[in-house]
């Protein structure tokens, strides 16, 4: 993970630069028209528009105004771009294993080497039957009570933020995150560092213990609501999701969680894929604004870039002459809108990082309002490029859909430039209940099953973007690997390890 | 964040602010403003405000080093003494290791 470090800072200095062009995550058919009629009016500048093949990093030198003379490049057929989309996807399949195989690590790992989480003593409020009966009929008339309670809930804190989002009470959902990350730094990792020490039995004394809380904290306060370094952030959301994700394992009952598992990836599907479904209103509802969605909520593989994927076409109207809304791009949006459809372009996460990035763009290119396109922008941007850094060749820009690839050819930072980002971003949700699943497969302190589990959970979540890959459009990321852990759970319990464990008796390895 | 993109002035005010928040008994903010800062200060090609940038991450650094000493030197007299100083190491302890049969 360490030496992972400075490969990625440079991979997000590299698309610093790539990404100053290829904002517009729209339909492949869209950017193929644009394509051709650009290059019928301005051959001259436009022509590498279409240059996705520069796959290997290689190509990228020819580019731009360096060779002018170069011939146009054949308009991308959609089944390269797709090709290359899945190739992009690759890449952040690998970063996404990363952060979730640590968050199970951390969680299995606590699972193991505490007993505290294990031991079933108190359980969560929303969880009023307990499971004592020694009937399985009851039980398992308990868990779905239990996780219907549960489920309607969530499903009653995703309408709120919904509407609060809905009405543009940012103070309060700000409030609201900050309030409970702050509970989830302070409180949980109290009673987590507490278990820890008496579990490795390490001396502490109060001073200590308050300064260092007291430390952490506010370095985690800091680095997931504001300003901190990419890396920081990323650890402390997989730490508050492997926390989040202990404290469901410790506070419901043994088989509530399984069926909180079961009921959760459906309602993730019916909330994400339905028309009217919550996360996909609120998902829609940030792209239309142009806005992030709050950091504390998702963890992102590189810098904050917005969505990876993007709304249907059907919203399209009505996010296109919209007027993006953060800052001071407001005013100079409401004077674009006429002119260029902005709506679609993705932004980056940090609302302070965005708000000067459009304020500079809109100085930049101020040209918008007067019905100049994107064209003229990305030329306009290059020659400014080219003024600032000397020693970096013009890339060119470069339509990729979706998911961009972080680490392409050479590249210079370049102060100023648009920090529009894509990738793949996963809900802290998903971390958690993933972890969930895991840690409590290994609560049973079984191996194989932990194992099974989390092979399965990391297959669901490959299939997932090769979906999202090839559907284009926010997906739920919990069913697919959800339903594979639980099947490869109860296979590996139920039929595997007895199996295996006849086998053993048998003698049959030896 | 990403600290290749932002503007000089803005590194400067960023790498400022970590640093008077970490006077707030928190030598973790120093730390993670002198690592962070640190390729700004020293490895980048010089530019108006890097000097400064330079004196804020090098006063954050002897400040977590100073820091982390003072609580090696703490924690190692406390282990050391806290049988002799009786209930007031008692009250201080969080956790006191059991033996092991």
């Amino acid at each position: 993970m360490s030496d992972t470090g400075s490969e990625t800072e440079e991979a997000t200095e590299h698309t610093a630069l790539m990404d100053g062009h290829i904002a517009e995550a729209r339909p492949d058919r869209v950017i193929a028209e644009r394509i051709a009629k650009k290059r019928k009016t301005k051959p001259d500048n436009q022509r590498s528009y279409g240059s996705v093949d520069g796959v290997s990093g290689a190509a990228s030198g020819s580019g731009g105004s360096t060779a002018p003379n170069a011939a146009p490049p054949p308009p991308p057929p959609e089944p390269q771009l797709e090709e290359l989309e899945l190739k992009y996807g690759a890449r952040h399949v690998i970063k996404l294993f990363v952060p979730v195989t640590l968050c199970m690590l951390v969680v299995v790992a606590t699972i193991s080497s505490i007993n505290f989480y294990s031991v079933k003593d108190v359980y969560l409020a929303y969880t009023p039957f307990h499971e004592e009966s020694p009937y399985a009929v009851t039980k398992v008339w308990n868990a779905l009570a239990n996780s219907l309670i549960l489920l309607s809930v969530i499903a009653l804190m995703t309408v709120l933020l919904i509407v609060l989002y809905k009405k543009r009470c940012y103070k309060i959902i700000h409030g609201w995150l900050i309030l409970s990350s702050l509970m989830l730094l302070f409180l949980f990792s109290y009673l987590y560092i507490e278990e820890a020490l008496r579990a490795y039995n390490i001396p502490m004394d109060y001073i200590t213990l308050l300064f260092g809380m007291w430390n952490f904290g506010v370095v985690g306060m800091i680095v997931i609501h504001w300003k901190g370094p990419l890396r920081l952030q990323q650890a402390y959301l997989i730490f508050i999701a492997a926390l989040m994700a202990l404290v469901f394992i410790k506070y419901l009952p043994e088989w509530t969680t399984w069926a909180v598992l079961a009921v959760i990836s459906i309602w993730d599907l019916i909330a994400v894929l339905t028309p009217k479904g919550p996360l996909r209103i609120l998902v829609e509802t940030a792209q239309e604004r142009n806005e992030p969605i709050f950091p504390a909520l998702i963890y992102s593989s590189t810098v904050m870039y917005c969505l990876a994927a993007t709304t249907t076409g059907g919203t399209e109207g009505g996010a296109e002459t919209r007027p993006s809304s953060t800052g001071a791009a407001g005013r100079a949006g409401a004077a674009g809108a006429a002119g260029e459809p902005r709506a679609r372009e993705l932004r980056p996460l940090n609302p302070h990082g965005s708000r000067e990035n459009e304020t500079n763009e809109a100085a930049g290119a101020g040209g918008d309002a007067a019905g100049f396109d994107s064209a003229w922008r990305a030329r306009a941007q290059q020659q400014r490029r080219l003024r600032v850094d000397t020693v970096e060749r013009a890339e060119p820009p470069r339509y990729t859909t979706r998911i961009d690839r972080p680490n392409t050819a050479h590249a210079a930072p370049q102060p100023g430039a648009d920090d529009e980002e894509k990738g793949v971003k996963l809900g802290l949700g998903d971390f958690i209940f993933y972890s969930v699943l895991v840690g409590k497969a290994s609560s049973y302190g079984d191996w194989n099953t932990t194992l099974a589990c989390f092979v399965a959970i990391l297959i669901g979540l490959c299939l997932t973007l090769l979906l999202l890959a090839i559907l284009k459009k926010a997906l739920p990321a919990l069913p697919i690997s959800i339903t594979f852990g639980l099947i490869f759970y109860f296979a590996t319990r139920c039929v595997v390890k007895p199996f295996a464990d006849a086998l053993a008796a048998e003698q049959v390895f030896i | 964040m990403d600290l290749a993109r932002l503007p000089n002035d803005k590194k400067l005010q960023l790498c400022r602010w970590y640093f008077k928040v970490g006077c707030l008994l928190l030598p973790f903010v120093w730390a993670v403003n002198a690592i962070w800062f640190f390729k700004e200060a020293f490895m980048k090609p010089p530019y108006d405000e890097q000097k400064q940038i330079k004196k804020y991450v090098l006063m954050s650094a002897v400040g977590a080093i100073a820091w982390v000493a003072v609580f090696a030197i703490w924690i190692t007299v406390f282990q050391l003494q806290r049988v002799s100083w009786g209930a007031t190491g008692d009250a201080l302890s969080f956790i006191v290791p059991l033996g092991r049969a």
